[in-house]
């Protein structure tokens, strides 16, 4: 199955840029041809555009639950969502442009989407440096994520 | 006293939190935008290498990454003692329109015209780009669709990427253009000319026929008498990538005109105790407190004020619509917020017949695109992002470290004035206590015509952008909550 993982954040942003950290440790361990490895740092209507085309995507991406600790790990489909990462107020979310993609009758849009969000607090702060609960849970990400290459 | 809260802004995901403040008769006292902004950039960015700062900073708002870009290399142009060569000039410019191009088109679209398009007192769920498929047809929102794609490719060939750039550097650009590049642009900025012109038709058919909308747009809430400020050439005319700054009055005269590098002598930034934000003013005019008028340094940029500050358009199609405006709205400037939108169209066809004047100038398939850099040292730059002037500073060592660095982006340059529109909004739709969501819309469409950018930051789950309504009584005891998903 044609598949991209996609990490998703803001590398200036601490914490937000979890995703694009797993992504560098996963480099490592994707040598699947059918398989994309990409970072974004940008929201809805873009994030549709890098993901047109392929049968499968798994995004991971940093997400704010307010009940949660930081540097959980969890897994969700896109029905769980209204917002995935449109962090530009220009933009839709993800599932919104999905939908737009669909009613404008789109054809080669992926059916099977899955998220691993990695909880986090809210930053607006600058920096690289992720908080170490939130580092932590990078292996965690990256096991997963092979483990649903594996089941696909 | 009651307080209303709403937060977060619809479709804004940043964060924004907007507060009002009812007095004991349910009318509005005070009313107050709050934006947390991005906090350590000054830090972040000390003994980074310089010409690292236009990818750096392109990360910094998920809006205007082009913009940035481009303020980020200007400013390394000054601060190596550099003038680029006139093709690299060019191309960045060309770049530009091809930012501005997309960024205005998703602004109508998406985020301001629901407002019109569908209606501003219709349901929240409606008010979005799936409402305006609903009544304005599949058609029109795959052209929608295509020509924001057209304008984020023509960046992404200039740029060498999509979204972010890579192409500036101090002295100029990385990459020239090809023939065939040349021909696939033009072919796209031809099209997306003609969409401009259709989106204009669209904003007269379905806004300023509808005399509703324009007793709106002129109506009091929504008026603002402030400064204006924006970028132009020695003609001054409008420009977004170039010229020098100047600033007009309520009348439309020419308060001053000033190069970028001496920002700091012409703006100041007001701190007040109750607010995270900054608020500037020009210093010749001084701070007098959130008002309007001819005695408060406080100013507008961003389209509105842009072209208030102008003398005109540059370009013949834009030129004749900008006329159309003064002559339909009563005259120069206008002051009515809502009218930005107007702006924003009238721009958004400059870009393109811009655009079409540099693809076809000879210079742009130059090779002659980098001119060897300087000492390092000091330097400033500035551009007209969509939402208004942005300007970097950066000390730089003799290593070429950044040693200070500042900046100025255009939501900062507007907060005086949004803080005003949303408080003339309120108190102009809230009486007697009686809100409801399309009151508080109303309230909204007067910050949303602005175009604010914020920090592109994490979301919430469970996802959607609610709008949280929070009534406080006069002892500050919650006494209404509204949300909506």
């Amino acid at each position: 199955m044609k598949t991209i993982v996609l990490g998703v954040g803001n590398p200036i942003l601490q914490d937000d840029g979890v995703g694009l950290h797993v992504i560098e440790a996963l480099r490592l361990q994707i040598h699947d041809p059918k398989v994309t490895v990409e970072t974004a740092t940008t929201g809805g209507l873009n994030l549709l555009d890098m993901i047109r085309g392929y049968e499968k995507v798994i995004l991971i991406d940093a997400v704010r639950q307010n009940e949660c600790k930081t540097g959980e790990v969890k897994r969700f489909t896109l029905s769980d969502f209204h917002s995935v990462h449109s962090c530009n107020p220009h933009d839709v979310s993800l599932s919104e442009a999905l939908q737009l993609a669909r009613q404008l009758g789109e054809k080669h849009i992926p059916s099977n989407i899955i998220l691993f969000g990695i909880t986090v607090k809210c930053t607006y702060e600058f920096g690289e440096q992720l908080s170490n609960s939130v580092a932590a849970a990078i292996p965690t990400v990256v096991n997963l994520v092979l483990k649903e290459l594996n089941n696909t | 006293m009651k307080t209303i809260t709403i937060d977060p802004i619809t479709r804004l995901e940043g964060h924004g939190k907007i507060t009002i403040f009812l007095n004991e008769h349910g009318d509005v006292e005070n009313a107050y935008l709050q934006i947390p902004e991005l906090r350590g950039f000054e830090k972040f960015a000390e003994g980074r290498r310089a010409e690292d700062m236009p990818q750096i900073t392109s990360r910094i708002c998920g809006v205007c990454p082009v913009a940035h870009h481009f303020a980020a290399t200007k400013a390394l142009d000054a601060a190596f003692h550099v003038d680029p060569p006139v093709p690299a000039k060019k191309l960045r410019e060309l770049l530009y329109c091809g930012y501005v191009i997309y960024d205005h088109i998703l602004h109508f679209y998406f985020l301001g015209g629901p407002d019109f398009v569908v209606g501003p007192e219709a349901p929240a769920a409606k008010r979005n780009i799936l409402g305006v498929i609903e009544k304005a047809g599949v058609d029109v929102a795959k052209e929608v669709i295509k020509h924001r794609a057209y304008g984020q490719k023509i960046t992404a060939i200039l740029g060498g990427k999509a979204t972010h750039p890579v192409s500036g550097l101090p002295g100029g650009v990385s990459k020239g253009l090809s023939k065939d590049e040349v021909k696939e642009i033009k072919d796209m900025i031809v099209s997306c000319n003609s969409f401009a012109k259709f989106t204009l038709n669209l904003f007269n058919d379905i806004v300023l026929k509808n005399k509703a909308y324009v007793d709106l747009i002129r109506s009091d809430p929504y008026t603002l008498k402030t400064y204006n400020m924006g970028l132009v050439d020695k003609h001054n005319k409008m420009n977004f990538y170039d010229g020098v700054i100047r600033v007009t009055d309520q009348e439309g005269n020419e308060l001053e005109k000033f190069d970028a590098k001496d920002y700091t002598n012409h703006i100041a930034e007001r701190v007040e105790e109750w607010s995270y934000m900054k608020y500037p003013y020009l210093k010749s005019i001084g701070w007098h407190g959130l008002t309007d008028g001819k005695n408060s340094g406080i100013y507008r940029v961003g389209p509105l004020g842009r072209l208030n500050a102008t003398d005109g358009m540059a370009t013949p199609e834009a030129e004749k619509e900008y006329t159309r405006m003064y002559d339909t709205l009563g005259g120069k400037p206008v002051n009515s917020t809502l009218a930005f939108h107007w702006a924003r169209l009238i721009e958004l066809l400059y870009a393109t017949e811009r655009a079409k004047e540099l693809i076809e100038d000879a210079d742009i398939t130059s090779t002659h695109i980098r001119n060897p850099v300087g000492i390092p040292g000091e330097g400033i730059g500035v551009v007209e992002a969509a939402r208004g002037t942005l300007i970097h500073h950066y000390h730089l060592d003799k290593n070429g470290l950044v040693e200070k660095a500042n900046m100025i982006v255009a939501t900062t340059n507007n907060a005086g004035a949004i803080t005003m529109s949303i408080r003339d909004a309120a108190k102009g739709v809230i009486h007697k206590g009686q809100v409801n969501d399309g009151l508080l819309n109303k309230v909204e469409m007067a910050f949303r015509a602005y175009d604010p950018c914020f920090g592109c930051a994490t979301h919430t789950l469970p996802g959607g952008l609610p709008m949280t309504v929070r009534i406080y009584d006069h002892e500050k005891k919650i006494y209404r909550t509204f949300s909506q998903p």
